[in-house]
């Protein structure tokens, strides 16, 4: 991986460099039309090869054949209980409310629980779905439906369980902020093939940001030209995408023509092929404000479509952002992350227990139909194939009842030696189920599978080996499963 | 000519296909040429050893039976008993197949990371061309780890062009590589250069004109010494140290929650300012708290520890957060002054540097012991309203209190009353029992059941309480009483406050962590410095003073050679070392380690003067080389590391604003103060957990300079923050330099540089009242302070026409156009003029030069 032994920067530099070599050595001055033309070329990233391979979102070769191109990845955050939705334990439901076994919690740490808690036995029912016979909540009725074409593994294991350092680890291989997330690293490893949209983009439902904040699809020491970009649900989908009032599109492109010229004054004054890629900034931003508004407008979606995700324009929804994330990589961003909010029942209040209306229900009625459909949707476009779909929270839920301060609702705190979370498409044999956890759901005893070992089967479904897609950053080779992280080779087609 | 440059592509296309040298592309690979140059082991050869092969074949490690870091063993070769080493035939040396790739692909080295680059390939098979020649004598110890000596200045060919040291060791290596340095640039391009690197602002149009007319002979010193001296320079140098000392005005993590910690923030712009020596600025930041009779500005000094995160989620263990704000400190400490990874030894002994686990936990323990409190800091008039206060406060509880026979005697016919009402009251309703007394409460009906002679003096005081807090005779007293503590709360609420360090005097146990985890402390540590270092004075404590005066003693090889390497990196892009946050031996190697030499003793000679150091450097004539280049230089030295031209690149985020706003007029000079909240699209800070609110600061607060908006680690000004500023959670040694198109949506649409474009307008339109040619050149010299070239002027003038023509038809677009918080337009000038004006003004504001210091 990455045998250019120039850095980004220096890449950069030499990649506006030859391409004025094109123009030979004197042709600074003829400029103008030429360098427009191959300047505009490209938006984020050249689709014809580039040999030389200077500009940093370049796509590039993956290490070998890959099964997918591309990442949807739905963050429920707060971490949804596997124990209710995914895992189903009889033995907690004959045990409930019974005093939980002193040996299981001996040295535990918690994040809330204090004293010797209460069992938690699921209030939902569970039955068997699909030719596969996956065992699911009757709280995901639609998943059951595409229960076939989904991948489960019941057998997560993280190191936190604190929310934003969890949602930060899961993201970036590590507790601690500062390393880059995988979508940056998939960018960084692959390049980009968006037209004239970043290859990275974050949406969020459900209000506020993630505990782990914009950590969770920063760059950390990779070039900032890899983080993820938000794109909000409200105003301009990116940051100062419109022209301030009064300035019409035709002002803007009169404006942006006499800053290229200027800029290319400056060009030719100086020398300097830094300003050859600013002007190409300019050239990007400006075909973004059509490309992002318009990918952004479902309004022209049709009925059929609306009805099986449940969207409604113009509103901000988890369904919203399933559709939208179809759209985006159909225009070809690489990793699409949507990070739904409170997913986190402690059961302190009835909209935040296990089995009010209002609290674990709500929830999933809400993205049960949506993540659904966008499974469907990939299906029947022939997108499924080659798009690497994954659904799930940063940690488990305790098979005990956390009761704070004596809460009569009914819910459980963090668990980081257990969860659930499902896959679909890219490579994936559908209608697995992997891993198994003990009686309680306490510990994994089948097929653990730790965060890193799932970092790394993403990056090997594109292509990628984790062990080589590296980044040397203070004297050392980066990578995002850290030093660890195997390939789980059983969820493989 | 077009032949000639077509050759040339192909050439280029040829030589990067062998330097990208990839596994995957390159179907079958083969070697590139031998350097043809005379490879010193030592210099050339060991370094790659080190950074890229120890790892496994060292040491700790012998994979495969082999060790490279043994001439005996290396020459001899591994298991494979294949020849390693064929000295004369590197193609014949496994070595050289190994690396190059021509070897079965498992058989590739290094097996992990990157591949070594073809630079070094090459070199690798000079070395074993010219003899494989392996030196007996001792391994020498990594450069940087080696107290620098000060060289003798090098002898160079054209003499008179050299104006001080750093010019002679600059043309010394360029005459070497057959360069010449480039003409001086002119007086223009000299005054933006250098009031943009000393005090980050733009010169005005009337000192470029002073400038450019002054004919005397040390016309630029004179300059520089003004803009040393300007109390702007603090505020522009200062940024550089806020990233390395990860200053922020929040906590970070989930919550996020804003703290106060400006004091600390002034105290780094006033130290730059006054030009504080190097080493007492190290010894205020690392142990201001622990000095002798410490000043308040010294103990504002220690917050430089104080700056770590601090996480407020529910659940945290506070002795895991307490542990992991103590690792940045190390960590964060040894990359500033000792440009070192120190932190790769918190879970292991360092795969590269010599720096073992246990030292890691020695350095942890100087941090071990200090206690974080908030230091508050009132003025002269809040120490004196805060004194009249707790006097008043003080005489009215007196008063409230004061037992008098009247007083007594009140309290006395206010109980039979109460005793009264409420027996009345249970007669009434026999159901309701006694708490249903009007205005008494429970505890106090309780009291009154019993006979005052019999009631213990805690009820004895109850109930006294209670009946002064609602007599009617003590109204007035009672209302001032709460008044002034109103006030009290008021007062307390204004005075600023700053977290600071503080020396506990028993001092914690320190404990080496086994991998870094809190909870398995293994055995007891003392403070200590690394072994390879010099060791800490004798006979002092070993303590953060001590360290203190460690980290600038003279004897340290480290820390004046980093800094200098820090400051040079600000004026020319890059420093003599790229990794400035890491000397090490994974860190590159300065491209002029003699230069690098002299400017850290002289550093050190001259008292760790920082100014006259800056001053060295851009009186330098290396530093005054006009930045042009050409086509052919670039190609020779594409990122200007031999310095045969002068610097030029994009200015910080910071600076791309006060730019704006210092052309537009619109910037505020205030310095120092509590942060501000400029102008940020809605919803940005309201999706945050803790939903707070940005609210828009009023009056001058909106203009001020970069270094003073409101700085929130979760949530980084977003202007800022696409032009590559770090979220601050910890230090950032070195900002990335992008160059993207959501930097260009932000100058052109982020409403602040609109509302610059228009304050630019209005400032041309009121000052040069000239004709369209002359109004453009203005506006021109205000953003980039040279004159425009005729066809520059054209341009300008032509969008300004089309401009007029346009707004003229659309008099609403005009309007919203020139207008929005600045008002309505200035006398005499129509809407669509203003209008057409101010896309000229965001055109100017946006081009690469206005944004480029060159």
């Amino acid at each position: 991986m990455m045998k250019n032994p120039y850095t980004l920067e220096q890449q950069r530099h030499l990649h506006a460099m030859t391409r004025r070599h094109f123009f030979g050595k004197s042709a600074w001055g003829i400029g103008g039309m030429a360098l427009a033309s191959l300047l505009n070329e490209q938006l984020f990233a050249a689709a014809k090869p580039d040999p030389l391979g200077f500009n940093p979102l370049t796509p590039k070769a993956p290490h070998f054949a890959p099964k997918a191109k591309r990442v949807i990845y739905m963050f429920m955050e707060g971490a949804p209980s596997q124990l209710d939705l995914f895992d189903y334990k009889p033995k907690l439901v004959e045990l409930d409310m019974k005093p939980c076994p002193e040996e299981m919690i001996k040295g535990e740490r918690f994040a809330f629980i204090q004293g010797v808690p209460k069992i938690l036995g699921t209030p939902h029912k569970f039955a068997r779905h699909g030719q596969c016979g996956m065992e699911l909540s009757q709280l995901l009725p639609h998943l059951a439906t595409v229960a076939d074409d989904i991948t489960l593994v019941r057998s997560m294991v993280t190191d936190a369980f604190n929310h934003a350092p969890a949602q930060i680890f899961l993201n970036t291989g590590s507790t601690q902020i500062g390393r880059p997330s995988m979508g940056s690293w998939l960018n960084y490893g692959l390049g980009s093939i968006a037209q004239d949209l970043p290859g990275f983009v974050v949406m969020i439902s459900g209000g506020g940001l993630p505990s782990g904040g914009a950590a969770c699809w920063s760059s950390g020491f990779l070039p900032t030209v890899y983080q993820g970009v938000q794109f909000r649900s409200l105003g301009d989908p990116v940051l100062f995408l419109s022209n301030p009032a009064g300035m019409s599109a035709k002002d803007r492109r009169r404006s942006l023509d006499a800053l290229h010229d200027l800029n290319e004054m400056e060009l030719n004054a100086t020398g300097d092929p830094e300003i050859a890629t600013r002007i190409n900034s300019f050239e990007l931003a400006f075909k973004m404000q059509t490309s992002a508004p318009e990918l952004m407008d479902i309004s022209k979606e049709p009925p059929a479509i609306h009805e099986m995700y449940g969207t409604e324009p113009g509103k901000v929804s988890f369904a919203n952002n399933c559709l939208l994330a179809r759209r985006l990589i159909e225009r070809g961003t690489r990793f699409v992350q949507l990070y739904d909010r409170t997913w986190d029942h402690h059961g302190v209040s009835a909209d935040n227990d296990i089995v009010s209306p209002g609290g674990l229900p709500k929830k999933c009625q809400e993205a049960d139909r949506a993540m659904t459909a966008l499974i469907k949707d990939l299906k029947q476009r022939g997108l499924l194939e080659e798009t690497l779909v994954i659904w799930g929270g940063e940690f488990g839920r305790t098979p005990l009842n956390e009761a704070r301060g004596g809460s009569k609702f009914l819910g459980r705190d963090h668990h980081p030696r257990a969860f659930s979370l499902w896959m679909a498409g890219g490579g994936l044999k559908p209608g697995f189920t992997l891993g198994a956890t003990d009686d309680f759901g306490w510990n994994v005893v089948e097929d653990r599978v730790h965060v890193h070992d799932l970092q790394a089967t993403i990056l090997h479904c594109l292509g990628l080996d984790h062990t080589r897609l590296t980044y040397k950053f203070q004297g050392r080779n980066f990578r995002l499963t850290d030093v660890a992280g195997e390939v789980v080779k059983k969820i493989l087609a | 000519m077009l032949v000639r440059a077509i050759a040339t592509i192909f050439a280029w296309i040829a030589w990067a296909l062998l330097v990208t040298n990839s596994a995957r592309a390159a179907e079958s690979p083969q070697l590139p040429p031998a350097a043809a140059v005379k490879v010193d082991f030592a210099r050339d050869v060991e370094p790659i050893f080190a950074s890229r092969c120890y790892e496994c074949h060292g040491e700790k490690k012998s994979k495969s039976g082999f060790r490279l870091d043994d001439k005996a063993r290396a020459f001899q070769g591994g298991d494979s008993g294949q020849p390693f080493l064929v000295p004369g035939k590197s193609s014949r040396s496994q070595l050289i197949l190994r690396v190059a790739g021509m070897v079965k692909a498992d058989e590739v080295m290094p097996a992990r990371g990157e591949r070594l680059t073809t630079q070094q390939i090459s070199l690798l098979e000079a070395w074993i061309d010219q003899g494989a020649s392996w030196p007996e004598t001792v391994k020498k110890p990594h450069w940087a780890y080696v107290k620098p000596v000060r060289p003798a200045l090098p002898k160079v060919q054209h003499s008179r062009w050299p104006r001080n040291p750093i010019d002679s060791f600059i043309l010394a290596r360029l005459e070497q590589e057959k360069l010449m340095p480039s003409a001086e640039a002119d007086r223009v391009t000299m005054i933006r250069r250098l009031s943009l690197d000393l005090t980050g602002l733009p010169p005005t149009i009337a000192e470029v004109d002073a400038f450019a007319a002054d004919r005397s002979k040390d016309a630029y010193e004179k300059l520089a010494d003004r803009l040393l001296a300007s109390p702007h320079f603090g505020e522009r140098w200062a940024r550089v140290w806020l990233d390395l000392a990860r200053y922020a005005d929040s906590h970070g993590y989930e919550k996020d929650p804003p703290r106060s910690m400006w004091p600390y923030r002034d105290w780094v712009i006033n130290a730059f300012n006054r030009n504080m020596p190097f080493d007492q600025f190290t010894d205020e930041q690392i142990a201001g708290d622990m000095l002798a009779n410490a000043s308040l500005d010294q103990k504002i000094a220690s917050g430089f520890n104080r700056n770590t995160m601090i996480n407020t989620e529910g659940g945290v263990d506070a002795e895991q957060s307490r542990v992991e704000t103590i690792v940045d400190r190390v960590n964060t400490t040894a990359t500033v002054w000792l440009g070192s990874t120190l932190g790769c030894a918190q879970c292991h002994t360092h795969k590269y540097d010599p720096f073992t686990l246990q030292e890691y936990y020695q350095f942890f323990a100087f941090f071990n012991n200090a206690d974080e409190p908030k230091l508050e800091l009132p003025s002269t008039a809040q120490v004196a309203r805060k004194e009249q206060l707790s006097g008043d406060v003080a005489r009215l509880e007196t008063e409230f209190k004061k037992v008098t026979p009247e007083w007594t005697a009140a309290q006395a016919a206010w109980e039979t009353k109460a005793t009264n009402d409420l027996a009345r009251a249970a007669a009434a309703t026999a159901t309701n029992q006694a708490g249903a007394a009007p205005d008494v409460p429970t505890n106090i009906v309780k009291i009154l059941m019993v006979a005052p002679a019999q009631r213990t003096a805690q009820q004895r005081d109850e109930i006294s309480d209670h009946f002064r807090s609602q007599a009617p005779e003590l109204k007035t007293v009672r209302d001032q009483l709460a008044e002034s503590r109103k006030a009290q709360e008021a007062l307390q609420e204004a005075i600023p406050t700053t977290l600071v360090m503080q020396e506990r005097g028993e001092p914690r146990e320190s404990h080496v962590l086994i991998r870094g985890n809190f909870l398995a402390p293994a055995e007891k540590v003392s403070p200590g410095v690394p072994a390879f270092l010099p060791p800490l004075p004798k006979g002092q404590p070993a303590n953060r003073v001590t360290l203190a005066r460690w980290l600038v003693s003279p004897d340290n090889p480290l820390t004046a050679r980093v800094t200098m390497n820090r400051f040079w990196e600000q004026i020319f892009g890059r420093g003599l070392v790229e990794t400035v946050e890491d000397f090490g031996t994974q860190g590159e190697r300065p491209t002029h380690p003699q230069l690098l030499d002299w400017l850290a003793t002289e550093f050190v000679r001259q008292n760790w003067d920082v100014k006259a150091m800056l001053r060295l450097i851009v009186t330098s004539a290396t530093y005054r080389q006009t930045s042009r280049s050409t086509p052919e230089l670039i190609e020779r030295d594409p990122y200007n590391r031999l310095y045969a031209r002068g610097p030029r690149f994009r200015v910080t985020a910071e600076a791309i604003r006060d730019i704006a706003l210092e052309a537009s007029g619109l910037l505020s000079p205030k310095i120092g103060g509590p942060s501000v909240f400029p102008y940020q699209p809605d919803g940005i800070w309201t999706q945050l957990y803790a939903s707070d609110q940005w609210t828009t600061s009023k009056g001058e607060d909106k203009y001020r300079r970069g270094i003073y908006t409101f700085w929130r680690r979760t949530s980084t000004y977003p202007a800022f923050m696409s032009f590559d500023a770090p979220s601050r959670e910890l230090i950032c040694p070195r900002r990335q330099r992008s160059n993207t198109p959501l930097q260009a949506l932000t100058t052109l649409n982020d409403p602040s540089f609109v509302e610059a474009a228009q304050a630019l307008a209005r400032r041309v339109m009121k000052e040069s009242k000239g004709d369209a040619k002359a109004d453009a050149a203005y506006a021109f010299r205000l953003c980039v302070a040279r004159s425009p070239r005729s066809e520059e002027t054209k341009r300008l003038v032509a969008l300004y026409e089309q401009e007029l023509a346009q707004f003229k038809q659309d008099p609403p677009a005009a309007q919203k156009m020139a207008t929005g918080d600045l008002g309505k337009p200035p006398e005499g000038v129509s809407v669509e003029r203003l209008a057409a004006w101010t896309v000229v003004a965001n055109v100017l504001l946006n081009l690469d030069e206005t944004i480029t210091k060159g």
